[in-house]
């Protein structure tokens, strides 16, 4: 995103041992759709990458064919993100696989304090089959606890395993512990690149027809997918690009109505006299003021993906015609 | 080679037949001898007929290759001391200006007088920065809000050293700092800043303390705050000789440490020299990589080991601290304040993780500082070791502050060795006792006599430099346990002097694998002692502490302080 912003984006990926971290985290390199994506991982430094997406190795460091890197480090989380904000070039976004046990927020608060770096969101993984006595548990409930109030997504793996009355149960469980979080299903992390990581690619933006209202998913080259998709059932898309100018206060109040099953909305909002950037994960809104926006910016430009049938698209339409 | 009998005021060996003697011969770097005069100079003619007849310096009051040295006449030896648990960056750290509470001499000799007020601080940081190059940063270290209680140092009392350069004062715990008005903007805090761990005051602007490393991070980042740096260059590795000697130190680990190829080869250089004062044990941080490679990279670094650089032991961090309330505490938990514990490991990885390195054979140490996580360690180890019999493992639980007298039976039925944290029930237990765990558990901290009365090999440590490197300070709290409040805290667990001397000889040499070669003086062992300007034993208690380290000898090597 060529928006004069310059800050990494930085993902933390929290969840316990085997909840599908590394699934989750193959996937969205096999789907890294030009971004050069760097992933840390900490658990134990086991960097289990699919082989046939690695092109060499340097050390720790495992370099993939696509251009994005992954490596251990070794429990030392300021050596780390200092590398990764001084590696040149510096990656489009940062990825942190959290150990099993990490509680999310030490790590995240880094992004909030560093200026050269941007909280993108905290994605917590569970497994449907095993969170209820993972939470009971004395000695790891806690931790387990704490990476699910500290996320904005949820992703429960092996809900296709899990009885249709025993998952409704613990999506109640796991609202009360996160009720702002937004909680998706999917199997063998196949989750929408958009959905996990939120910044905008240039392409992304291209494709927002200027001055049409909304659209549906026009669809992005899948051609890289080596597998059967499945998850462009589950999700829907949502975009706008309109000239209007919104009043701050107006866009505050618009932004804290966002339909229950909107897991992102990103996009530039022309303000009077200048443009915020909004970018919402899960239930958690941020509006920044912007210097400048990329050139074929014309006016207020804003896409979302929720899941199918659970965001209301009319509803947004209607939120941003206030 | 020469054989030289040093004649002392008295020789405290660690060695039961003889605990006490007046004289010690030294030949090839070894004890040859421990005894009397007569007794040690009976190996006189055996040794002019075993020796190489190298020697050209032959002292007057000897005969042959023997040289009877008085310069001890006065002085007490010990072993040199064993420091089980400390960090190299305790050397290193110096380069930044100390401004703690107590005088400490840094590795160079220079005296840096304890500062009893912030104006003290402010003052000393006013003629620091007078002499520094215009672009660079004042960092300063070691200060203890503990001990300055009237008011928090804030950003206002650093503006008055200076608005023109930043300044961050890392506290004695190294988990907070406060920076001054520049450092907080390049940092970019101000009012609007929500970030944890940035202090705000009444009137909502940042008061300049910043707790935690999310909110360091950006002060560090920005000041080129290299911690791990400091353990790394050559002038840390020296520094910390130079640490280790002036305690009295002469084994001292390093425990924790990536050993990357480079390092460990820069270490065994700079320690191979005659003249660096001590030998190092570098331990190998286990939690870079997977278990499996972890073994294979520690099998490798022990075949590296030299005569003064030990290799091949492993650490394991379980989980945080007591006072900043992330130890992992077992029921009823903490007693004022929230619990924040945190494991640093998932317990299933930690069960498999030492299940492989005890296949291996490999030796660990575990950080465990919660009465939680040495129960887990505990039973982490119980398996791996029902699993693999591994006899003569001595893994060493380290800090294993809370654990009581049913886990000190059970370290003790497992084989395993324990390294207290001597020094916390000084610098902590006050806090202990009014906040953290409560005046019970408080009391049972670091508990020295209930490790040695179920018969757990014990070793005590200093985590300098997280609290200041000095066996006989690490002593007097495991011997006094008491606070700056002048509580003592837990009476019962105080040990004696005399065993007290040995978890800081003996003892630790003996977690280390080490104590063949070091921590008693006896026949065969390295000439490593520790030279005292009086006797541990026969001073008051309480003075233990203050007993001058005249130096030490290192393989027959004299290395005075001064
Ligand atoms: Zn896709
Ligand atoms: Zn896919
Ligand atoms: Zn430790
Ligand atoms: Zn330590």
């Amino acid at each position: 995103m060529s928006s004069g912003d310059q800050r990494l984006p930085l993902t933390v990926i929290t969840g316990y041992l085997g909840a599908g971290k590394t699934t989750l985290v193959n996937h969205l390199l096999r789907h890294a759709d030009g971004r050069r994506i760097m992933v840390l991982v900490n658990d134990f430094g086991d960097i289990a990458i699919d082989a046939d997406l690695i092109e060499s190795q340097e050390g720790d460091t495992l370099i993939l064919a696509n251009g994005c890197i992954c490596c251990s480090m070794g429990g030392d989380l300021f050596y780390a993100l200092s590398d990764a904000l001084d590696r040149q070039p510096r990656p489009d976004h940062l990825l942190i696989e959290a150990s099993g046990v990490a509680d999310p927020t030490r790590i995240s608060e880094i992004a909030r304090a560093e200026p050269e770096l941007r909280l993108d969101g905290t994605i917590a993984l569970l497994d449907a089959l095993g969170f209820a006595g993972l939470v009971d548990d004395a000695q790891i409930g806690s931790s387990v606890v704490r990476q699910i109030a500290a996320a904005d997504l949820i992703v429960v793996s092996k809900s296709d395993l899990q009885s249709p009355d025993a998952l409704s149960e613990l999506k109640v469980q796991v609202a009360a512990l996160a009720p702002t979080a937004r909680q998706i299903e999917a199997s063998f992390g196949r989750v929408p690149l958009e959905v996990l990581l939120g910044s905008l690619s240039s392409a992304e933006v291209d494709e927002i027809p200027q001055g049409c209202a909304n659209r549906d998913h026009a669809g992005h080259d899948h051609a890289h997918h080596d597998h059967t998709e499945d998850h462009e059932d589950l999700y829907s898309r949502w975009s706008l690009s309109r000239d209007c100018i919104f009043g701050q206060q107006a866009l505050a109040e618009v932004l804290k109505d966002l339909p229950a099953g909107l897991l992102r909305l990103k996009g530039f909002v022309k303000l009077d006299g200048r443009w915020a950037l909004v970018q919402a994960v899960g239930g958690r809104v941020e509006i920044e003021s912007l210097p400048r926006v990329p050139d074929h910016i014309k006016h207020t430009t804003l896409v979302a993906i929720g899941l199918k049938g659970q965001m209301d698209t009319a509803e947004l339409d209607r939120l941003f015609s206030r | 080679m020469q054989t030289v009998i040093y004649a002392a005021r008295k020789i405290i060996t660690m060695v039961p037949n003889r605990p006490e003697a007046s004289h010690v011969a030294v030949r090839d770097g070894r004890v040859l001898a421990v005894g009397s005069l007569e007794e040690v100079a009976g190996w006189a003619e055996s040794g002019q007929a075993g020796s190489e007849r190298a020697g050209s310096e032959r002292a007057e009051t000897g005969s042959g290759d023997f040289r009877l040295d008085e310069s001890f006449a006065d002085k007490v030896l010990l072993p040199g001391f064993v420091e089980g648990h400390a960090h190299m960056m305790a050397g290193g750290v110096w380069q930044f200006t100390y401004v703690g509470f107590e005088d400490r001499i840094s590795p160079e000799g220079v005296l840096w007088g304890g500062l009893k007020d912030i104006e003290a601080v402010t003052s000393r940081l006013r003629q620091i920065e007078s002499e520094l190059e215009p672009d660079a940063p004042l960092i300063a270290w070691g200060f203890d809000p503990i001990f300055l209680t009237a008011h928090r140092l804030n950003r206002f009392d650093l503006d008055q050293v200076t608005m023109d350069r930043p300044i961050a004062v890392i506290h004695s715990n190294f988990h907070l700092m406060t920076v001054n008005s520049m450092a907080l903007e390049m940092a970019q805090y101000d009012r609007n800043t929500n970030v944890m761990g940035v202090d705000r005051g009444e009137d909502g602007e940042p008061t300049g303390e910043l707790q935690e490393m999310a909110a360091m991070f950006p002060v560090m980042r920005r000041l080129k705050i290299d911690i791990r740096s400091l353990a790394r260059t050559e002038g840390g590795i020296r520094a910390y000789g130079k640490v280790c000697h002036r305690s009295g130190v002469t084994t001292a680990t390093d425990l924790i440490n990536d050993l990357p190829l480079e390092d460990v080869e820069l270490m065994a250089s700079i320690t191979g020299e005659e003249s660096y004062p001590a030998r190092l044990v570098p331990v190998l941080n286990a939690h870079t990589a997977p278990a499996e490679e972890i073994a294979a990279q520690a099998l490798a670094l022990r075949e590296k080991s030299t005569d003064k650089l030990r290799l091949g032991s492993i650490k394991i961090i379980t989980d945080g601290s007591i006072q900043g309330f992330t130890a992992r505490m077992r029921w009823p938990g903490y007693y004022k304040g929230p619990d924040h514990g945190i494991w640093n490991i998932p317990p299933e990885q930690l069960m498999t993780t030492v299940e492989t390195l005890n296949a291996a054979g490999v030796h660990m140490h575990i950080h465990v500082n919660g009465d939680e996580s040495s129960e887990v360690a505990i039973e982490a180890l119980a398996r791996a070791l029902r699993k693999n019999p591994n006899p003569d493992h001595r893994h060493v639980l380290q800090h294993c502050q809370l654990a009581d007298a049913a886990q000190f039976r059970k370290i003790r039925n497992l084989g395993l060795c324990v390294n207290l944290f001597a020094n916390h029930i000084f610098y902590f237990g006050d806090k202990h006792y009014e906040l953290t765990v409560g005046p019970e558990r408080a009391e049972r901290i670091d508990a020295c006599a209930t490790a040695l009365s179920e018969g757990v090999p014990l070793a005590i440590h200093s985590d300098a430099p997280v609290t200041p490197m000095g066996p006989l300070f690490t002593a007097w709290c495991a011997v006094n346990r008491v606070t700056p409040s002048g509580r003592v805290l837990g009476a019962a667990e105080r040990i004696s002097v005399e065993d007290a001397l040995r978890a800081v000889t003996l003892g630790p040499a003996y977690t280390l694998h080490l104590d063949h070669e070091v921590g008693s003086i006896e026949v065969g062992k390295k000439a490593d002692f520790v030279v005292l300007e009086d006797d541990p034993l026969s001073v008051d208690p309480m003075a233990l502490k203050d007993i001058g380290v005249w130096g030490t000898v290192l393989a027959g090597r004299l290395q005075p302080v001064s």
